[in-house]
């Protein structure tokens, strides 16, 4: 069987053409990184220059960590005398004042509210939110209880559960998490490879005349087509690390710090609403894991098609088309209240921020589920029909689908 | 080894494309012949297990295939019509492919690939890829991999179309080089491929078994039908609505072979019938001319 695996995977998966098309493939996804961080990035070192130099060079040092009454008292004698002087509008725009630290008034009114205050006010002020929420939770622990609703109850003792206690107790440069995390490109790219090499895996025996061949060996029937979808699934989540691994190195040496990674995941602001409790480097790992189940039933979803037919372009067409219907699909109910139509969406386990992002729930029999563990049970149900539906419609040499085995019957 | 077909039949839609198919083989070289579509393919798909008779069953030394289940697949070789196989892969990787499909040992199947690609000659093209192979060079490493498992019965379905006259007469040798001890069924609608090398021939005709018998018994079954005439320009009009199974011209005339049960000119004179002539006489109107 292990032969027969790398049979396999030698046959679809290492072509000239496929490492051609990895290796341009990583080499835009690294250079969309480096434009993404050239063109967001605050402190974009050909952008702002004066700012990435002031920021690393001084300021951050001063101001990471644990962040003390004395770390603000010494931040908010900084930015207040320079808020006060802008808030009119009436300050120097001269931009070469020696007695400014970008030369600019302004300028350093901006540097100082978007790189320090407003984060450190938001971590500061996080705690406050999350007593908030488990405050309003009690209070609807004890309502729904009076009214007996279970599933309110259960509802809020689960958010009650993964509020309390929280806090930002540092302060940290949280900006390459931030557009780590939104950034979608590289599942695009996944997405396509998937599609270009998934598409020949069952395709290529019938344009041989190689799957009557296969019909008429020992294991040319189901182990074969198990050898397929193990090898294909080897293959899809090697792209998906491969990929997921370029992300991070990328993003981690363009934006040059890897700052925030033990600090909490609702440290990004989007993400405050978050039903998890973990840092945001176990929630890069965590994603990448997600983001690779999602490719994986998308990709059987890919296979499932292409079983169906003699060549590879129309269903390569046709499997494009499902792709991109899935996005639209997503897309349309990114905001939508409807969870369960975000979550019965394999696609939304690719791009998955949304699942993450918030604190939402899906009915099951009663049940109040988190939405994202709902998507992955759906997700994997999902793929696992696909799979089965690949070995149910798969051609089979007539003596499996009579289904009789028995051995030492005869002698031949 | 006894293999009994008995009363195999197949329809697709309301055709019967094999009916009623009854035969039985013993260990030798049968030639499976027929015009295209009579039904060749569909039987030794059936064979194979790649369709599903409608009716009839197949015995292997008495016993139905269905019962022998998945095992009778090792005691099979098979050559399909037309195979590619894989372009990207190397001769002896197929090979060694092939042997993990039929699930023989790592070291039993290099070995035995290596015996069989000095036997069909590809010992040199063994590092080749299959892609660049010519289609003769394709076809033996096709019989190479059929080969493989030391089958009891070899299938090889149309083995030499679109093959060259030389590699023709080397894949015949092949196939009577690897007959030895073992059933080999041999469909095609060249009747030369099997003439000397077959040791019975099965004659199928839309899907019937129209004769079976060595061929040297078929020929003789239609000796005194087999004529020859020579015939001028002018005449020969006269002459196309008979079965005629070839035409050649000389300074003589043009000299026809003509089949018929009764002496269909005055100055036809009997020839040896060959195995083109009991095909032609059993197998269709004639050529329209």
């Amino acid at each position: 069987m292990v032969r027969l695996f790398f049979f396999e995977f030698r046959k679809h998966f290492m072509k000239k053409s496929l490492i051609i098309v990895m290796i341009c493939f990583s080499l835009l996804n690294v250079a969309k990184i480096y434009s993404e961080y050239h063109e967001k990035s605050l402190l974009s070192s050909s952008a702002n220059p004066d700012w990435h130099e002031l920021y690393w060079g001084e300021l951050y040092e001063k101001f990471k960590g644990v962040m003390t009454k004395q770390k603000i008292e010494s931040l908010m004698s900084i930015y207040q005398p320079l808020e006060q002087q802008t808030a009119d509008k009436t300050a120097s725009t001269e931009s070469n004042n020696p007695n400014t630290y970008t030369g600019n008034l302004y300028n350093d009114h901006l540097f100082f509210k978007w790189n320090f205050v407003d984060p450190m006010e938001y971590s500061y002020m996080y705690q406050q939110y999350a007593n908030d929420v488990v405050k309003n939770a009690n209070e609807n622990l004890s309502f729904f209880e009076s009214l007996g609703n279970d599933y309110e109850y259960k509802k809020n003792s689960i958010i009650l559960d993964r509020f309390q206690g929280r806090s930002i107790d540092s302060f940290s440069y949280t900006e390459m998490f931030q557009y780590y995390i939104h950034y979608d490109f590289s599942a695009f790219l996944v997405i396509l490879i998937c599609l270009y090499a998934l598409m020949s895996v069952f395709v290529t025996e019938k344009e041989t005349e190689m799957d009557v061949l296969l019909l008429t060996t020992k294991a040319g029937g189901q182990k074969t087509i198990f050898a397929k979808l193990f090898s294909a699934s080897i293959f899809v989540c090697a792209v998906s690390f491969w990929f997921g691994l370029i992300d991070f190195i990328a993003f981690a040496s363009s934006f040059g710090s890897l700052e925030a990674k033990f600090s909490p995941i609702y440290a990004i602001e989007n993400f405050a609403d978050t039903a998890l409790n973990i840092s945001l480097g176990e929630y890069a790992l965590i994603s990448l894991m997600v983001k690779t189940i999602g490719f994986l039933i998308v990709s059987y979803l890919f296979l499932f098609v292409s079983l169906f037919f003699k060549n590879a372009l129309l269903p390569f067409i046709i499997s494009l088309f499902f792709a991109f219907g899935l996005i639209y699909f997503q897309e349309a109910y990114m905001g939508s209240e409807r969870i369960i139509l975000k979550v019965i969406n394999p696609f939304s386990l690719v791009v998955h921020r949304m699942l993450f992002s918030g604190t939402e729930f899906v009915n099951i029999f009663g049940f109040p589920m988190l939405s994202y563990t709902a998507a992955i049970c759906f997700g994997i149900i999902c793929g696992g029909i696909f799979l089965l539906a690949i070995f149910i419609f798969q051609r089979k040499n007539t003596i499996y689908r009579i289904g009789v085995k028995q051995r030492g019957d005869m002698v031949v | 080894m006894k293999v009994s077909f008995e009363r195999i039949s197949k329809k697709y839609k309301k055709k019967w494309v094999l009916k009623d198919f009854t035969s039985h083989l013993e260990y030798g070289i049968y030639g499976l012949l027929g015009e295209n579509g009579a039904g060749k393919t569909t039987l030794i798909n059936i064979f194979v297990g790649i369709l599903k008779s409608d009716q009839g069953r197949i015995l292997i030394n008495g016993t139905d295939v269905k019962k022998i289940g998945i095992d009778f697949l090792s005691h099979i070789g098979y050559l399909p019509q037309y195979p590619q196989f894989y372009k990207e892969f190397k001769v002896m990787e197929f090979l060694r492919y092939m042997s993990v499909l039929k699930g023989i040992p790592k070291e039993q199947g290099e070995k035995r690939a290596k015996e069989l690609l000095e036997m069909v000659n590809l010992s040199e093209a063994k590092d080749m890829k299959v892609g660049a192979l010519s289609g003769g060079m394709r076809q033996r490493v096709g019989i190479a991999q059929a080969m493989l498992n030391d089958p009891d019965i070899l299938i090889l379905d149309e083995p030499t179309a679109g093959l060259d006259p030389q590699e023709r007469i080397r894949f015949r040798n092949l196939i009577t080089k690897f007959s030895k001890n073992r059933i080999v069924l041999l469909a095609t609608h060249i009747v030369s491929d099997i003439e000397h090398v077959a040791n019975q021939v099965i004659l199928l005709k839309d899907g019937e078994l129209l004769r079976q018998g060595a061929p040297q018994k078929l020929t003789d079954e239609i000796m005194g039908k087999v004529w020859s005439i020579t015939a001028t320009d002018d005449a020969l009009e006269e002459m196309l609505h008979l079965k005629i199974s070839s035409m050649m011209r000389d300074d003589q005339g043009i000299h026809l072979r003509v089949i018929a049960d009764d002496k269909p000119n005055d100055h036809a004179v009997h020839v040896k019938p060959n195995l083109e002539d009991v095909f032609l006489y059993y197998s269709s109107e004639g050529e329209k001319w």
